[in-house]
């Protein structure tokens, strides 16, 4: 084409318009190239059975993306198509894509076909190029695929059944499992295992049975997980090379061709533990199987990973009680220093310690004599301690007998028969067989002793003391035991026979416990005690007191020597005649004792100490009892009987001077003159004028509002009303009331009474006789003025403003001795020292005498100074809650005393 | 079941009765055919697969005779060396047993090792009853174990076929020489 271009512009006068021409008819040209895709062409197939993949290969043009159809071939199913943008070779300019198959590539043929496309073009499908299968008709074998897949547990695997020629399916098994089947064509079918367990080392059989013949295909699948090792660990034995162990992890369930191999430092390792000819420093173990590899590393230094060989050519050379044991190393540790254990056998086992560079003998000390031993070894590194070696194997000998220790004896009595006694000695104080004993008796003036032997079994050896008394006679006579063992004769054991036989009942002894063995006594232990206790043989010395209309017994200790056993205590009896009566059990310390509420004149008491043997006679004391008890209640009804003798010739006499007394403390008071309206008007006091209440206004009658609430008393209304009244509760939310006091005009200063509590309004009506009398005397603040409102209502009588006696501008009731004027001052409420003060008070306060000095002043306590005032023969009682009972029985005193004197009235 | 195996073991050293040496071939082949079909039965528990199959009959070793009317020696001669195909071939399965699966359950192994040991015993046993004064009998294993098995699948149906075998030769030893047994003047009850 270039050639025919170059040949046509060369021979044309007109070059420029052919070339014009030229390049335009192949622009078109192109132009239409584009609009029709290229096919792909040379489409090959590749297939990889194992990954069951499939690699596609074309030629493609320029295209970019390309749609691919793949096909069973014998039943034209599809099984994947779709759009896929291939890679494409630079080199070559081919493209190339990979499928992977759900079923293995053997089970059936598969077609491929291709075809280009951009935007909505494509381009027409290639020719399609098949893979085949292994079910051909020339391949007429009946098999099974994938034939040894190894998967991990849990994965899905399609297997698929080539039956052979001529047959049909019958059944595919999976184990023991009956399984679904797909066919894949005309003798090719499928089944998939989901979730697959852990099989057996042999695999799981997967195998399909045909019809009619008893022709068994199948494949084996190995199901498990990929290596996981763990503690690698390297060590040195002989100091310069390297042997490293691992643990192999979890079961991989993978074994034969398919188990997980092992290497270290790129070094195949056969065995579980694989070793390195130099010390490295650091080793990387790599773990492989067919499902998948592991890497562990490990690093250290030599002296820090010793771990050395067990020891070998072990020897134990006795001596008597100690062994030296020697033993070899296969290496060389003599300038390594080592840290050994030694385990030792015998009954029981124990582990000692050694160490030393390059240790290889140690001694043993302290062991058993004549004891059988089985030694064995191990050692590792002391300095920088990695871990023990294997144990050397155990060598077996024996110690050497000795001469046993003595044997503790001690002499055993009854009456004139006794026993030599000795202990058996145990087998580490025998050191050796005991061959038998020897008891020797001898005394210090006797030349030839007496000697018996015994076989080993025995412990004692019964003697006649009396027999030996007498041969001894007063000569001290001992016995000696030694023993005979294999490793010769011990020590004597001495043992004096003092046959002190004159122990006496009921005689204190102090017995001293000496050990014998040795030439030198020694003290064990020392106590006192009685051969036999008796009844004391003298009683307590017993005395008697009366205290009121008790008795006390005491009594002294009997003498030591009188005890004849040890006091348990003593028993205090009263003689009721010929018997005697048990009153008390009382313990030895207790020498005293009180025998309550008797009576009667005369009692007898016997004590008697006692001891584990019995009672003593007792001690015996007797008792005339005085008079107790009567004299105090005499007294008393004495001085009761006095008193009411002076109250009733108290009582008398005031009757019989009732007059005088009545005229001296309890005059008549004028009733006061009521002219204008005195009924109530507001609440509080609801008492109503008596008719005989006078009440003189002798200055400022013009305080009407005052007087407005004033209100009078009538007396025969208190009277009926006085009983009880002084009892009932304060309303203090009442309005207080003004009480008219019966009243003696004397010298004395008049006293307010505090109408609190009981005496509210209540205590105005039991008032007997109400006298108000306006004589200018004035009261003083303290008298007269109640306490501010500051101040508790319990603790003083604190009139609110609504009660008719108040200061000031308190308000619309009668304000007795009150400044005419309002002052509308509360000062007067502010003098707490006389509100504060406990006890009656005397009106002994009236500090003016008329009002108008008063107003001069122009002083709270001035203003009281009213020309109106209250003569009261009543005290005034205490201020504060502290007295309020106080108050309330000088109330019912005074309410008693005025009643009896009313009542006397002629 | 060690016990079991360890008691004929014992039995096979032991005197049995008549006290010959055709009656001692003659209970070692008994016992080698016993411990074959327990060897097989173990292998069946564990490819239950094999429980549906039926062997298709075939042998794998195979004896090829001159004389049409062979006599017992002659015949344990033959005897002798299928038994060294059959150990050759018990041979080839314990090494490829060993490569495809490793070390399998401990009982089948142990009976795998016990007709191996029984197997070659009774190879003594019939050089000896034939004579082998010019040293022509050889009781070395005659297999080249070059089979080739298709996968493990096909690895456990050629170990079928070689247990199946090792059962037929056995059984085949048992009668042979009983035959020779009962030509020597044995008793017929051993």
């Amino acid at each position: 084409m270039a050639c025919l271009l170059k040949s046509t512009i060369s021979k044309s006068d007109c070059r420029p318009f052919w070339v014009v021409v030229l390049l335009l008819g192949i622009s078109a040209e192109n132009t239409q190239a584009k609009t029709v895709l290229a096919v792909p062409q040379h489409v090959s197939l590749s297939a990889n059975y194992p990954t069951q993949q499939l690699s596609i290969s074309w030629f493609g043009g320029k295209a970019t993306i390309f749609e691919i159809i793949i096909l069973r071939t014998e039943f034209n199913e599809t099984v994947f198509y779709d759009t896929v943008s291939a890679v494409v070779n630079q080199d070559g300019g081919q493209h190339q894509w990979t499928w992977t198959s759900v079923e293995p590539l053997e089970c059936t043929s598969l077609s491929v076909k291709i075809c280009s496309r951009e935007g909505n073009a494509r381009s027409e499908w290639s020719e399609p190029q098949i893979l085949e299968g292994r079910d051909i008709p020339s391949n007429s074998d009946a098999q099974m695929y994938p034939h040894s897949k190894v998967v991990s547990v849990g994965s899905n695997t399609t297997f698929c059944c080539i039956v052979a020629e001529g047959m049909e399916l019958k059944k595919i098994y999976y184990g023991g499992t009956l399984m679904n089947v797909t066919r894949l064509s005309r003798r090719s079918y499928a089944t998939t295992a989901v979730n697959q367990t852990a099989s057996r080392p042999s695999g799981t059989n997967v195998f399909c049975l045909p019809h009619g013949r008893n022709v068994i295909s199948g494949a084996v699948i190995f199901v498990g997980y990929p290596p996981r090792p763990r503690k690698l660990s390297c060590e040195t034995q002989d100091l310069i090379s390297a042997v490293c162990h691992w643990d192999e992890g979890p079961d991989t369930n993978l074994q034969g061709n398919r188990t997980t191999r092992y290497s270290i430092n790129n070094r195949y390792c056969p065995q579980k533990s694989c070793g390195t000819p130099q010390w490295d420093g650091s080793w990387t173990l790599v773990a492989v199987n067919p499902l998948g590899q592991y890497t562990l590393t490990d690093s250290a230094e030599l002296d820090h990973r010793v771990c050395p060989v067990e020891p070998v050519n072990l020897t134990a050379v006795v001596q008597i009680f100690n062994v030296t044991v020697d033993w070899k190393w296969k290496y060389d540790y003599s300038n390594h220093e080592l840290v050994c254990q030694v385990e030792l056998v015998s009954s029981n086992t124990t582990l000692r310690n050694f160490s030393g560079k390059g240790l290889h003998s140690v001694v043993l000390l302290d062991l058993h004599f004549d004891e059988e031993y089985r030694v064995k070894v191990r050692c590792g590194s002391q300095k920088h301690f990695w871990k023990w070696g294997s144990w050397s194997k155990a060598v077996t000998f024996k110690t050497k007998p000795y001469v046993p220790d003595s044997p503790d004896v001690w002499l055993w009595v009854n009456r004139d028969s006794g026993q030599i006694i000795w202990k058996p000695l145990t087998r580490w104080q025998s050191r050796g067989q005991i061959k038998g004993y020897q008891v020797t008796f001898w005394s210090p003036g006797e030349n030839e002793p007496s000697v018996k032997f015994l076989s080993a079994g025995n412990n004692f050896l019964s003697v006649n003391l009396t027999r030996w008394a007498s041969f001894s006679g007063d000569n001290k006579l001992n016995a000696t035991v030694t023993v005979k063992a294999v490793g010769g004769v011990s020590r004597p054991s001495n043992v004096p026979l003092r046959l002190t036989a004159n122990f006496q009942p009921g005689v204190r002894y102090n017995f001293s416990l000496y050990s014998c063995p040795s030439d030198f006594p020694v003290l064990m232990r020392r106590w006192i005690g009685y051969m036999q206790e008796l009844v004391p043989s003298s009683s307590v010395n017993l005395e008697t007191t009366q205290q009121d209309c008790d008795v006390v017994l005491t009594w002294d200790e009997i003498p030591l020597a009188n005890r004849r056993g040890f006091l348990q205590g003593y028993n205090v009896y009263i003689s009721n005649g010929s018997q005697l009566i048990l009153l008390a059990n009382l313990n030895i310390g207790t020498r005293t004792y009180t025998v309550k509420g008797l009576s009667g004149s005369t009692h007898k008491f016997t004590v008697k100490a006692y001891t584990s043997a019995g009672e003593d006679t007792g001690g015996t004391a007797a008792i005339s009892m005085k008079e107790c008890g009567d004299g105090l209640i005499l007294e008393i009804l004495a001085s009761l009987g006095m008193v009411t003798l002076l109250l009733v010739t108290a009582a008398y006499f005031c009757y019989k001077k009732r007059g005088w007394v009545k005229k001296a403390f309890y005059p008549d008071i004028p009733e006061p003159k009521l002219p204008g309206d005195w009924s109530r008007t507001r609440g509080p006091l609801d008492l109503k004028p008596a008719p005989h209440s006078m009440v003189n206004i002798i200055e400022k009658p013009e305080r009407d509002l005052i007087k407005d609430a004033l209100i009078a008393i009538a007396e025969e209304e208190e009277i009926d009303a006085g009983d009880g009244i002084g009892d009932e509760p304060v309303d203090t939310d009442e309005p207080q009331s003004l009480r008219y006091y019966n009243q003696v005009v004397d010298e004395r200063p008049i006293r307010p009474r505090f109408p609190d509590s009981s005496v509210s309004s209540s205590s105005s009506v039991d008032s007997a006789n109400t006298d108000v009398t306006y004589t200018g005397i004035q009261t003083s603040c303290s008298s007269l003025v109640f306490p501010s409102d500051s101040q508790s209502p319990s603790e003083v009588f604190q009139p609110h403003h609504s009660l008719p006696v108040s200061s000031g501008d308190r308000g619309g009731g009668y304000q007795p001795q009150m400044h005419p004027v309002a002052s509308a001052s509360s000062e007067p409420l502010e003098e707490p020292q006389a509100l504060s003060s406990g006890g009656y008070k005397p009106q002994s306060s009236w500090l003016l005498d008329s009002p108008r000095e008063a107003d001069e002043k122009m002083s709270p306590t001035h203003s009281l100074g009213s020309p109106t005032s209250v003569s009261s023969s009543q005290f005034l009682l205490p201020d504060g809650e502290e007295h309020k009972e106080e108050r309330q029985a000088s109330s019912s005193a005074a309410a008693w005393f005025t009643n009896l004197l009313t009542s006397a009235k002629p | 079941m060690a016990e079991q195996e360890e008691q004929p073991l014992t039995r096979s050293e032991a005197p049995v009765p008549g006290s010959t040496q055709t009656g001692r071939a003659v209970a070692l082949a008994r016992l080698l055919q016993r411990e074959c079909s327990q060897l097989l039965q173990l292998y069946k528990e564990r490819e239950t697969f094999l429980l549906d199959h039926a062997p298709d009959g075939g042998r794998m070793v195979s004896l090829s005779t001159e004389s049409e009317e062979p006599s017992a020696e002659e015949q344990v001669q033959l005897l002798h060396s299928a038994l060294r195909q059959c150990l050759g071939l018990l041979h080839c399965l314990i090494k490829k047993e060993e490569e495809e699966w490793g070390k399998l359950e401990q009982e089948y192994e142990t009976l795998k090792m016990h007709v191996k040991t029984r197997l070659e015993r009774l190879l003594y046993t019939t050089r000896d009853l034939v004579g082998n004064e010019d040293g022509t009998l050889e009781v070395t294993p005659d297999h080249q174990c070059n089979e080739e098995v298709d996968g493990p699948f096909g690895l456990k149906m050629w170990t079928y076929n070689v247990l199946l075998e090792l059962i037929h030769w056995a059984d085949h030893a048992e009668k042979t020489l009983h035959v020779l047994h009962t030509e020597k003047g044995g008793t017929e009850e051993i």
